[in-house]
């Protein structure tokens, strides 16, 4: 773990599960894999508080635990997915992809199931049906079938998957045989299990029950919280915990990118393609492959049928195009049943994550160093004469161009002596550029970034705490007025108490904290594909 | 009896010039001493010697080395007349500087080649140089860097530079405004096919525009004093590959038909980038130039950083 991701889940962490967790998670992931005991000793919290921390942690699926390094006979070890802390930073973009999918009942299923972690399907259905009929207007209610079919669908697309079920679980209750606990350093993937996307067979009627406005909320995010157990009758999916399968979420996202770089290159139609492609092939590709599955253009045609009427020429027309594009999103592995034709994810990520390299070099340096950027990334080796004469900029700027990239280390020199000793004057200096290498740099600097945003952000909000308690007082003088029926004069008299000058600073403030937040999505989407990148680079390797 | 008087050919040194210049107008290619010696066998060596010393310090006759031996060899009438007056060393630094046609010649090189001392070559140089028989140009590459070459000879493109480099400075201005023109002729092309709504395929061939057509539209456009060629206007247009606008792909072309190099041609087309700027770009971090020596509670840091705070009341 590099010391800008420690820092990062540090702050989100915090962010999300207060201070106790913070210290838990950080020493956790410095450390690697601790036992509680040690844990506790090391950060020198008491014990329970430890427990609860991590019980949050697992809950969360941030935090995975099993046999240790002395065999199953010895303590437990635990120990912190980095990646699923990243996570966090997306649970506005799950949110909002869920929505735009599957409605307000999607958006509010999935928010609930990622604030909990786990969540039973009977709970999850009984809260977004009461959260829901809150909002409508008096006299309905939200009916628990039709929760019950958003789930089903969100499960069907496998958006929402089974908690890996624990080998102890199911030996609790027969102390017969041990089932050996899963070792920590192989997480049972939640995939491996047959029944990962099956829904159980419950029985639920009725419909959301509407909350009055005095009753108390739900009880905030605070350090030590665990599952509440609901007031109503144990549901027949006791046991049957769902999480949000966050690489679904984030196949979609890849998707969605390769789509929009489809239309931005060539044209609406073929991205419209391409997406009746990616959609087919969704729940039949495996998670890091470097193709889809091969899919016949009768196949596509068909589908492509139900959308817009294209005649089939055309389709060939618009399919042959996409193969002959320098960016080949789109190969052709065969002539059987009109034309096979597979998405090069691979290819397409590495294009994408080339002109997020580009972008950046562009915009911090100015055009002509991307030129030459781009001008090394295409003829992989270059002298510095050589790229003077392509880039057809003068020398002097050109040198200097060349150096400020190369003391950010975004491009790199490679020597090639002429003599055994290498002496400067006989040996050749080729400037290069390696994607890889590079990108890793740049998703480094991104994850700064992000904890630069955030840290302005707590600052920002520290700096004004006593201007924004004094607002949050006067909001509450005014609700409780109003509910009590007071006069108008009464409530411009409380809301004067406020100033102009602070009013101002309350607006400016705001407007802040949303750049802020906004700006930090912004990077994650740098960050997703960098990461996307990456793995599948690595997975092909 | 009567004494036969073998009339000996006059063995008249201006005879002897004669014939041998005659020979050497027989062989254009040159003459060896063998060849003068079967001539003209009763004429001594010495006086043969004579007369083609006399002849090669008159000018008249070149002396050249071969494999063989040496050769003889007559000397153009023009370029004859035009060292006369000039003395020996001269008319070596002459010859030398002529062997090196239009690349032109370094004065090291020259005197490597001469033998002669310094002082000695730029007096010759400079002599040369006022009779207006030779010329300097400054070479691109090293900018202090003089060759010589003869005064009617084009120099080399790859001293001058080319049509980029005019008097040893890189045009920038000249080359962007050509990148710009290349770009806007292509990217209307493209837009003029795509508004045309026919099938894709044709849309996509008429977007492309060979080589050969920029070229004639840049001539066209007449903001080129120099005349460009066809090879300068792929350099132009490479740089707009590099730049991410323009895409470039390579056909099989009939030979002969217009445009055509080694039976291929060169189509180019305007393309839009990918994607938007990232994300990361947006943020005043992505472009900070003291991101290395930002942290938290040191002097740069999130929380007193001047750049984040003029962003933000942006």
């Amino acid at each position: 773990m590099t010391t800008q991701e420690v820092r990062l889940c540090g702050l989100l962490l915090q962010e999300h599960f207060g201070n106790v967790v913070e210290k838990v998670g950080t020493h956790l992931i410095r450390s690697g894999v601790l036992t509680l005991r040690a844990l506790a000793h090391e950060t020198k919290l008491p014990l329970d508080l430890v427990k609860k921390s991590l019980c949050v942690l697992v809950q969360h699926g941030m935090c995975t635990f099993g046999a240790g390094r002395r065999g199953p006979a010895g303590p437990v070890e635990y120990r912190i997915n980095c990646e699923h802390v990243f996570h966090m930073l997306r649970y506005p973009r799950y949110i909002y992809t869920a929505k735009s999918l599957y409605g307000d009942t999607g958006e509010l299923i999935v928010e609930e199931i990622l604030q909990r972690g786990h969540m039973t399907m009977s709970s999850t259905v009984k809260t977004v049906a009461d959260r829901l009929t809150h909002n409508m207007p008096e006299g309905q209610s939200m009916d628990y079938s039709e929760v019950v079919s958003v789930f089903s669908q969100l499960v069907e697309t496998h958006f929402l998957q089974r908690c890996p079920p624990l080998a102890s679980a199911g030996s609790s209750s027969s102390g017969a045989v041990d089932t050996p606990l899963p070792v920590a350093t192989q997480p049972t993937e939640p995939e491996s299990h047959p029944d990962c996307y099956k829904l159980p067979y419950i029985n639920l009627t009725g419909q959301g029950k509407r909350r009055r406005s005095s009753e108390d909320g739900e009880a905030d995010q605070c350090a030590a919280k665990k599952a509440r157990t609901d007031n109503s009758e144990c549901g027949d999916d006791d046991g049957i915990y769902w999480q949000v399968n966050f690489q679904r979420f984030h196949l979609h996202f890849r998707d969605q990118a390769i789509i929009s770089a489809v239309s931005c290159k060539l044209d609406q139609s073929s991205s419209e393609i391409v997406r009746t492609m990616l959609r087919m092939s969704e729940v039949t590709t495996p998670a890091h492959a470097a193709f889809t599955q091969a899919l016949s253009a009768n196949e596509i045609f068909r589908a492509l049928l139900s959308r817009s009427p294209d005649a089939r020429p055309i389709l060939d027309q618009y399919l042959s195009l996409l193969v002959d594009d320098p960016m080949e999103f789109v190969g052709k592995t065969g002539d059987s049943g009109g034309g096979m034709y597979v998405v090069n994810l691979h290819r397409a990520l590495a294009n994408l994550a080339r002109a997020t390299l580009e972008s950046v070099v562009q915009e911090r340096f100015g055009s002509r160093s991307a030129r030459i950027f781009r001008l090394l990334l295409r003829k992989r080796h270059l002298e510095q004469k050589q790229v003077e004469d392509f880039a057809m900029i003068p020398a002097k700027e050109a040198k200097d161009m060349l150096y400020k990239l190369l003391s950010e280390n975004l491009v790199q020199l490679q020597e090639i002596p002429k003599t055994p000793d290498y002496a400067p004057s006989r040996t050749f200096y080729l400037y290069t550029v390696n994607q890889l290498p590079t990108a890793r740099l740049l998703l480094q600097h991104c994850y700064k970034t992000v904890g630069n945003l955030i840290e302005r952000r707590l600052y920002e909000t520290k700096e004004n705490k006593r201007l924004l308690e004094k607002s949050q007082r006067i909001e509450a003088i005014l609700a409780s007025l109003q509910a009590t029926g007071a006069e108008a004069a009464q409530l411009t008299e409380v809301e004067e108490m406020i100033t102009v000058p602070e009013r101002q600073q309350l607006e400016s403030l705001r407007h802040h904290i949303n750049k802020l937040d906004s700006s930090e999505n912004q990077v994650d989407e740098t960050i997703f594909l960098l990461k996307s990148y990456i793995n599948s680079t690595q997975a092909s390797r | 009896m009567t004494e036969v008087k073998v009339k000996k050919e006059s063995t008249d040194p201006v005879d002897i010039e004669n014939r041998i210049k005659e020979l050497c107008l027989q062989f254009p290619h040159g003459i060896t001493d063998q060849v003068i010696q079967n001539d003209m066998p009763h004429v001594e060596v010495q006086q043969r010697a004579m007369a083609i010393n006399r002849l090669l310090s008159v000018g008249q006759l070149d002396l050249l080395k071969n494999s063989n031996g040496l050769l003889y060899r007559l000397k153009d009438a023009q370029s004859a007349s035009k060292v006369k007056g000039s003395d020996n060393q001269e008319k070596l630094v002459y010859q030398i500087i002529e062997d090196a046609g239009n690349k032109g010649i370094w004065t090291r090189d020259i005197r490597y080649k001469s033998n002669l001392p310094l002082t000695e070559i730029n007096k010759i140089l400079k002599n040369l140089e006022s009779k207006k028989l030779i010329k300097a140009v400054k070479s691109v590459a090293a900018s202090k860097k003089k060759v010589y070459m003869l005064y009617n000879l084009q120099p080399d493109r790859s001293v001058t530079g080319g049509a980029w480099y005019s008097d040893q400075d890189f045009e920038s201005e000249f080359v962007e405004v050509l990148n710009q023109q290349c770009f806007k002729f292509l990217q209307s092309k493209a837009e003029a096919a795509r508004d045309s709504k026919q099938s894709p395929m044709v849309q996509r061939n008429s977007s492309f525009a060979t080589s050969h057509e920029v070229w004639k539209y840049i001539c066209e456009l007449g903001i080129s004093k120099v005349d460009l060629s066809m090879e300068d206007i792929e350099t132009i247009l490479n740089t707009l590959i590099f730049d991410g606008k323009v895409e470039m792909t390579i056909i099989a072309a009939k030979e002969g038909t217009v445009g055509s190099v080694d039976g291929q041609m060169k189509l180019y087309r305007g393309v839009n980038p990918i994607i938007q700027p990232t994300g990361l770009v947006k943020i005043p971090c992505g472009l900070c130039p003291v991101f290395d020596d930002c942290h938290e509670g040191g002097e740069i840091s999130p929380s007193n950083c001047v750049y984040m705070a003029e962003w933000l009341d942006f």
